[in-house]
């Protein structure tokens, strides 16, 4: 233990004597600084509740079970007499329905839009369309811009519903469905309660749990102190989504991975040259622990660069916000994890070569060969989920199949660790209009069991091929 | 117990035999010097000892324990050829990281850095950067670093590589000093002055193989050369003492004198009895030793006759093998 210890100070000294990390810390703490100088106001409870409201023009049908997006704004909602009861808020909620389409309009019998989005709400949805085929085959982005294009959402127009269904919404399926919606839209817990109120105008009254602390409260967001405002009306869960997700774990990740790549390529064969090797090797321990520690010396220092990043904006979100949610901390890890895939190939190539330079190259080819693997495996099956995959060669599925199963799962674990931060941060509803929901997540079990099966494999290479080998 | 053992130890990188069947013996609180031209296999010896190169055939024990394994690598101090020390660290942190990797507790580290390194004579320069060191003050610091842990073995390889004179003495102080409180040390050296002042017993190894083993005294004593003067003026009798049977040849420094060269059995004293027979007054009369370089010269001569001379002669420091 004590030598593993004296390896992992080595190994930090080594890192700190250049310039490079003190570059790094210093963009760190430029990227810590400006997340600490935004600042998060919730908005009033009358014009949040309002602002909640109106998004319950988007439904997801099948009881919000379907990966289908239906929208109807027929209705017209609006929140009125918000009051703080308890540790939440009593309001009215009101819903103007059109029942102009019905098929008699003098009919009380006959339906109206409200029953119609209700009870479509309650089925699967009828006829879909995709997303690229109404937008002229643009494709849909999300918020941040960046990252891989989601998988095309499906969008249900006509929410078919006879007189017959609509008549047959009860009080408590009109509840059940705005209880819904406010957990969807707003991460809100809300009871409701039907008011008497002349069709096609309803009336509810609304008690919520929670305050403002939740998902999908809008919030005015100020940035540089205050000193520029960037939008009234944001959840903060998407600011934060934003900024875990796309910034830090997207290109920050990236950023960290090559520069922890730069930088650690230089440990083993630095440690390995001539004349340095022989100090090391006459001291009483083992060949294979040596380079074991020195590739965990290695992953420290990505780990605690990752640390200082990660949870210094972690830190810095939740004092500003309030926003205590620990599963972006998750990121620190990970990543660390990720990057101990392309370290151990670094490795190998650093004991066979004793160059950094190849190391370098060599690990960093692989990191992208890697990237470009899970976006061939993302496209590939997409292609075979909408069987639009017949003009491609049965080979190139099979080979792309078989890379993804043997090579360690960079990509998956990047959707994974996504996925923690999208469901740490957003709104159901926006989840699912990010097409975060639709997407077809792996396991964590075989991702990291894969991995670290590539990572023993590369390592026991290298260890044979170090205590084989003359110094 | 012997401290070090070999016993026809040998060794082949690839068609390059380094050593050809070593076997040589140590013992406790000697100074050994192992001797031999650039490539003659002396570093080889020593990384197999240490486990770095691993042995083609023979054996090796350190200590009493098979050599180059873990354990025993704790109890042995190594200063290699040629060492690189990490550019990032100072003195005392390398030697604080070396410390914990023999396993020497933080305390006991705390006091034996500042000590270590004042022997060795760099304590006031122990926080700055080894990238700021001088050649002589790193080889400084490489024998500290062998020394820190107290080992009962101390290999050194070229010791004095590379240090000022005054440096060299203070060296050659500090092992006597280790001699004296019962370490051995085992040492490389091309230096064959030095050797000859600190090493109790020195090995020449010649192209992988052992030519010459002993004590200094054994391998400098030189029997039956001596140097005669006269007195001014008298002119020596060359032709009478040639026609005892010696081998006479005058020098020309000092002038006047002459080396005298005894064969099987003979002694000098009928030679003196002569010059006072001849009422001669001898003035100068000197039993002539030969240096361990003039062993080292004269055996390697020996162990290749059939060398291309034509080279050797050209070159002060002939290179053997294939570096
Ligand atoms: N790693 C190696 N691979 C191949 N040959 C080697 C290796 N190390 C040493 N040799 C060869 O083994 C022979 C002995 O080398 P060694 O380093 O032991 O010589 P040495 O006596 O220490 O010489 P010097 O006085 O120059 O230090 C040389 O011919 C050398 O070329
Ligand atoms: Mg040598």
């Amino acid at each position: 233990m004590q030598s593993f210890f004296a390896i992992l100070k080595d190994s930090y000294r080594e890192a700190v004597d250049g310039f490079v990390i003190y570059v790094m810390l210093g963009l760190s703490s430029v990227v810590i600084l400006v997340v600490a100088s935004m600042s998060f106001t919730p908005a009033e409870p009358a014009v949040a509740m309002e602002a909640i409201v109106q998004r319950f023009a988007v439904i997801f049908p099948d009881k919000g079970r379907s990966r289908v997006i239906s929208a109807s704004f027929e209705n017209r909602y609006s929140a009125s007499a918000v009051k703080p009861e308890g540790d939440g808020y009593r309001l009215r909620l009101s819903v103007t329905a059109n029942s102009s389409r019905g098929d008699d309009p003098d009919n009380p019998q006959a339906g109206d839009s409200f029953r119609r989005t209700v009870a479509a709400w309650l089925k699967q949805p009828g006829r879909t369309v995709k997303m690229s085929d109404l937008a002229g085959k643009q494709q849909p982005t999300g918020p941040g811009g960046g990252g891989p294009p989601p998988p095309e959402i499906e969008f249900s127009f006509n929410h078919e519903a006879t007189i017959e269904e609509q008549r047959a919404v009860t009080d408590a399926q009109m509840e059940e469905f705005l209880r819904n919606q406010f957990a969807v839209h707003a991460g809100l817990t809300a009871s409701v309660q039907r008011r008497q109120a002349n069709e096609p105008q309803y009336e509810f009254d609304v008690t919520t749990t929670g305050g403002s602390a939740v998902r999908g409260w809008p919030h005015t967001m100020k940035m540089f102190f205050g000193a520029v405002t960037v939008s009234e009306d944001v959840n903060l869960g998407t600011v934060l989504w934003i900024i875990e997700d796309q910034i830090i774990n997207g290109v920050g990740g990236a950023v960290a991975l090559l520069i922890g790549l730069i930088i650690t390529a230089f440990f083993i064969p630095n440690m390995l040259r001539k004349g340095s090797i022989d100090l090391l090797l006459c001291k009483p321990i083992g060949r294979v622990q040596l380079l074991i520690y020195k590739y965990i010396g290695g992953l420290t220092f990505v780990f605690l660069i990752t640390s200082f990043t990660v949870g210094g904006i972690w830190l810095a979100i939740a004092l500003r916000s309030g926003h205590w949610d620990p599963r972006f901390l998750a990121v620190i890890p990970l990543l660390t994890f990720t990057f101990g895939i392309v370290y151990a190939v670094s490795t190998l190539i650093a004991v066979f070569t004793r160059s950094p330079i190849a190391a370098m190259i060599v690990s960093i080819g692989f990191m992208l060969f890697l990237y470009i693997v899970g976006q061939v495996k993302t496209i590939f099956d997409r292609l075979r989920l909408e069987e639009r995959g017949d003009n491609m060669p049965q080979w190139a599925f099979t080979l792309v199949e078989i890379l993804n199963n043997w090579l360690p799962r960079y990509k998956d674990l990047d959707k994974l660790t996504s996925k923690l931060i999208a469901d740490g941060t957003l709104t159901e509803a926006e989840r699912r209009t990010f097409g975060l929901a639709s997407i077809e997540y792996p396991s964590w079990e075989s991702t990291i069991l894969v991995t670290l099966a590539f990572i023993a494999v590369m390592l026991a290479l290298s260890c044979m091929r170090m205590v084989r080998r003359d110094y | 117990m012997s401290i070090i053992e070999t016993r026809n130890l040998t060794k082949t990188y690839g068609r390059i035999e380094a050593l050809k069947g070593v076997s040589l013996r140590v013992e406790k609180g000697q100074i050994y010097g192992l001797l031999g031209q650039n490539g003659a296999g002396k570093t080889t010896l020593i990384k197999i000892l240490l486990g770095l190169v691993r042995r083609t055939d023979g054996e090796a024990t350190l200590l009493g324990e098979p050599a180059g394994t873990v354990r025993v690598r704790r109890r042995v101090g190594y200063l290699p050829e040629d060492h690189q020390f990490p550019y990032y660290h100072t003195a005392y942190s390398l030697m604080d990281f070396y410390g914990s990797l023999y396993g020497v507790p933080a305390p006991v580290r705390r006091r034996r850095i500042p000590e270590t390194l004042e022997l060795v004579g760099i304590a006031g320069r122990m926080h700055s950067k080894i990238k700021t060191y001088s050649k002589g003050m790193k080889q400084r610091l490489g024998i500290a670093q062998a020394l820190m842990h107290d080992p009962e073995l101390i290999i050194l390889d070229e010791p004095t590589d590379g240090v000022d004179p005054m440096g060299r003495k203070e060296i050659r102080e500090l092992m006597a000093t280790l001699k004296k409180s019962g370490h051995t040390i085992f040492l490389n050296s091309h230096l064959l002055g030095e050797v000859e002042m600190i090493c109790d017993r020195v090995a020449i190894l010649q192209r992988g193989q052992l030519v010459r083993e002993g004590t200094i005294a054994e391998l400098t004593q030189q029997k039956g050369l001596y140097v005669v003067r006269l007195a001014e003026g008298q002119s020596f009798p060359i032709e009478a003492v040639a026609q005892q049977g010696y081998t006479v040849r005058p020098l020309s420094e000092p002038p006047g004198a002459v080396e005298i060269a005894m064969h099987d059995g003979q002694t000098i004293d009928p030679v003196i009895r002569l010059l006072v027979e001849r009422g001669l007054s001898l003035r100068h009369l000197v039993e002539q030793k030969q240096t361990l370089e003039d062993v080292f010269m004269k055996t390697v001569e020996e162990a290749e006759p059939g060398v291309d001379r034509q080279r050797r002669r050209g070159a002060a420091r002939p290179v053997g093998g294939g570096n």
